[in-house]
């Protein structure tokens, strides 16, 4: 059957005249160029050191992936949304530090605390301190009609401050937050199992386990449920969504609120995995996740994106990023050769657009 | 016409993707600006029972004090320090937040000369620029308000051309030195424990905080170049870079931060290469501060390094920061270099006195800091452990 499909194909290409054959083998190449780009890097740094394909620098390059994946996968449906959201990196700095000033063995913050809470009690508490985040962007995106760059830039100043004056609380005086509990780290960043090789064992850690489970979450939100279907009917054509009977201002609010709960996720991970958190703690993430979206095809036309997509993303730049390293590229290279990958993919996606219309 | 929509499009694109990854550092000033509000109560409320307390500094109106960003760790201990130095001594002052932004800086500058400051505390954002400094000074002699430079090094050409500038500092340089010295010794010691393959070379990785910064320059070069010569002295190898192929010698935190995060992906991804199952593992770790010491730590330990009862390769950092000495107590982290935050901020209130008081200006400063006409030094401090 399958053999036959393929046939009926190659006929149906033999018959092209070239000019059609050369299109359409540049239209192939074109579409799938950021997995040709990915395969060649590798190919390339590899050659260069060989060392890169080993079985360490694999998990190296799969957990720096999933510790990173969460963030991209909330911003994701806000750039579906035809916006996007630059708050997110202070809400992971936010979370982080609310993270790591309780589930701590020092309480600076808070210093009459004892003993911990229960881990899944902070859990829940900055999941809720995410999507309350989340709110204030869908909420004003929504019933402001703002749009989101100005909503979300003024957010993340506001989260910038309370950060700031967070950390100036208790005896901490500003000071990185540090010496989490044994039971958090180790929920975090101990063995989920060990990849046995000749010369010892690589340990793959729990996060990535984490990270899978969010993507299946996520995927199952994106393509089975109805909020999911509204979310891209309002990407691609609010008006239309609306005339159909979607609650648009409800959809825009919970992809929001969604975000603003996986940057929380990405704040209880990062807080562990780097087992400190300070006011830079979140950074620039967004960046990063934005990028990472945009190379894996969620559009800012809207509408468009998957999952898979952005998870391709999310690695093809860390592929880069590590593989650089592993060259010991100039580091203001990095720079350029970054810029120059998001400028490729914004192009060629949108071409796929174009063609389609 | 499909071509020229085509073309118009993709522009927009890129522009606003650009747009959405710029902003972060576009931001900046912008974050100052909605902050300074916020950071003016607290201030006002300081100010208050100072008038009461004393009248004369109500009368000589408000020390401005600028920090470079309220990010950074140590300089919040700084901040703290200095607060409650001025609250103790009654002295009115208000403090801004240059947010990593010179120009946020300046123009905060501006503001406060306007608003009638008599005393300016600047903890320059550029450190690499005599021209900033010079503005500065500029602004300050045609005000003729004093300035105390303090913590990021500023010159001293520009510095002594105005009776009224002082600059409280380190000496730059003594922490990479003293940081050298102190890797020198200690592998001096540990030769054998630390050279883990028993090649007699220690390779080693050195964690630059930023691009462009005197103090980060100072200590990725004398924190090696130290520690070399202590052991070619004793007819030891020198110290060797893990990675032969990076001719910078150093691994720099992309964002400028000195972060402990830049720190574990770099370290984490090396360990994925260098390890002792390949003869080639990394034995000795240096960063320019603690927060990169403490997220090489990470790395380490999540490779089953520094932990009890495992191997531990010796990472030193600078700053002295409350979660390093926390490391070096439970054996993680070797050593580290002591900033002196009560010492610098108390430094700084005194001489802002003396200033409002028109007392000599380096009156009651410990004389044995005190470098020329112009410069006040706070000594550093190894620290490895009480």
């Amino acid at each position: 059957m399958a053999e036959n499909k393929l046939k009926a194909k190659e006929q149906a290409f033999k018959e092209l005249s070239s000019k059609d054959k050369t299109k359409k083998i540049t239209d192939l190449l074109l579409n799938n160029a950021m997995y040709i780009i990915i395969i060649l890097a590798v190919i390339y740094i590899s050659v260069k050191v060989p060392a890169f394909l080993k079985l360490p620098s694999i998990v190296n390059v799969i957990s720096l992936t999933a510790a990173k994946l969460p963030i991209a996968l909330g911003i994701g449906g806000c750039i579906v949304l035809t916006g996007t959201d630059i708050s997110a990196g202070r809400v992971v700095g936010l979370t982080a530090c609310i993270s790591a000033s309780l589930l701590t063995t020092t309480f600076k913050v808070f210093p009459d605390m004892q003993s911990a809470p229960p881990i899944i009690v902070v859990l829940l508490m900055i999941i809720i301190a995410g999507g309350l985040v989340g709110l204030v962007n869908g909420f004003s995106v929504a019933k402001f009609k703002l749009h989101p760059f100005i909503v979300t830039l003024s957010t993340q100043l506001i989260v910038y401050g309370i950060i700031l004056m967070y950390l100036m609380k208790g005896t901490n005086n500003g000071q990185t937050l540090s010496g989490l509990t044994d039971e958090y780290r180790s929920l975090i960043t101990g063995t989920l199992f060990s990849i046995p090789t000749a010369t010892g064992s690589v340990a793959v850690p729990k996060y990535v386990l984490y990270s899978i489970i969010l993507v299946i979450l996520m995927w199952v939100v994106w393509n089975k449920t109805t909020f999911g279907k509204n979310m891209f009917a309002v990407g691609s054509n609010e008006e239309a969504a609306n005339v159909s009977g979607v609650n648009v201002s409800r959809t825009i609010i919970m992809v929001f609120v969604l975000a603003g709960m996986m940057y929380a996720v990405t704040g209880f991970l990062d807080g562990a995995r780097i087992a400190s958190a300070n006011a830079n703690t979140g950074l620039n993430y967004e960046c990063d996740a934005i990028a990472a979206c945009v190379i894996g095809g969620v559009s800012f036309v809207g509408g468009i994106g998957r999952i898979s997509g952005i998870v391709v993303g999310v690695l093809l730049l860390q592929i880069i990023f590590t593989g650089l390293n592993f060259l010991a590229v100039d580091a203001n290279m990095l720079y350029i050769i970054k810029g120059l990958i998001i400028l490729i993919a914004c192009a060629i996606d949108m071409r796929k657009y174009l063609v389609k219309k | 016409m499909k071509k020229k929509i085509a073309l118009l499009l993709v522009a927009a694109m890129t522009v606003a993707s650009l747009v959405a990854c710029g902003n972060s550092a576009e931001d900046a000033p912008a974050a100052a600006e909605t902050e300074a509000p916020a950071e003016e109560a607290p201030a006002e409320e300081a100010e208050a029972p100072a008038e009461e307390a004393e009248a004369p500094a109500a009368e000589g109106g408000s020390v401005a004090v600028f920090y470079y960003t309220y990010g950074d760790t140590y300089i919040s201990s700084v901040r703290s320090a200095l607060d409650a130095a001025f609250d103790a001594a009654g002295v009115a002052y208000q403090d801004y937040d240059s947010n990593n932004s010179q120009t946020t800086q300046t123009e905060q500058i501006d503001t406060a000369i306007a608003q009638g400051a008599k005393v300016l505390v600047v903890n320059q954002v550029d450190t690499g620029s005599d021209d900033t400094t010079k503005n500065i000074i500029e602004k300050a002699t045609a005000a003729n308000v004093p300035v105390i430079f303090f913590n990021r090094s500023v010159s001293e050409e520009v510095v002594t051309t105005y009776d009224n500038a002082v600059f409280v500092g380190t000496d730059y340089e003594m922490a990479g030195h003293m940081q050298g010295e102190m890797i020198g010794n200690y592998v001096l010691e540990n030769y054998d424990t630390i050279d883990l393959n028993g090649d007699g070379v220690i390779s080693y990785v050195m964690f630059k905080g930023q691009e462009g910064n005197a103090e980060a320059d100072a200590r990725t070069q004398y924190g090696v170049e130290d520690a070399d010569a202590i052991l070619t002295a004793a007819g030891k190898e020198a110290l060797s870079f893990y990675d032969s192929a990076n001719s910078n010698k150093y691994l720099v935190d992309q964002g400028g931060a000195w972060s402990a995060a830049a720190a574990t992906d770099y370290l984490q991804t090396a360990l994925s290469q260098y390890s002792e199952a390949n003869n080639n593992m990394i034995e000795l770790v240096i960063a320019n501060n603690d927060e990169m010491a403490i997220g090489s730590v990470t790395a380490l330990q999540n490779a089953g390094y520094n932990k009890e009862g495992a191997t531990v390769i010796p990472v030193f950092g600078v700053d002295a920061t409350d979660a390093a000495k926390d490391a070096i107590a439970a054996g993680s982290m070797i050593g580290t270099i002591k900033q002196d935050a009560e010492g610098m901020a108390n430094t700084i209130a005194q001489i802002a006195q003396n200033f409002q008081g028109g007392a000599d200006k380096f009156a009651d400063v410990e004389a044995d800091n005190v470098v020329g006409t112009w410069r006040v030094n706070i000594p550093y401090a190894t620290y490895t452990g009480e």
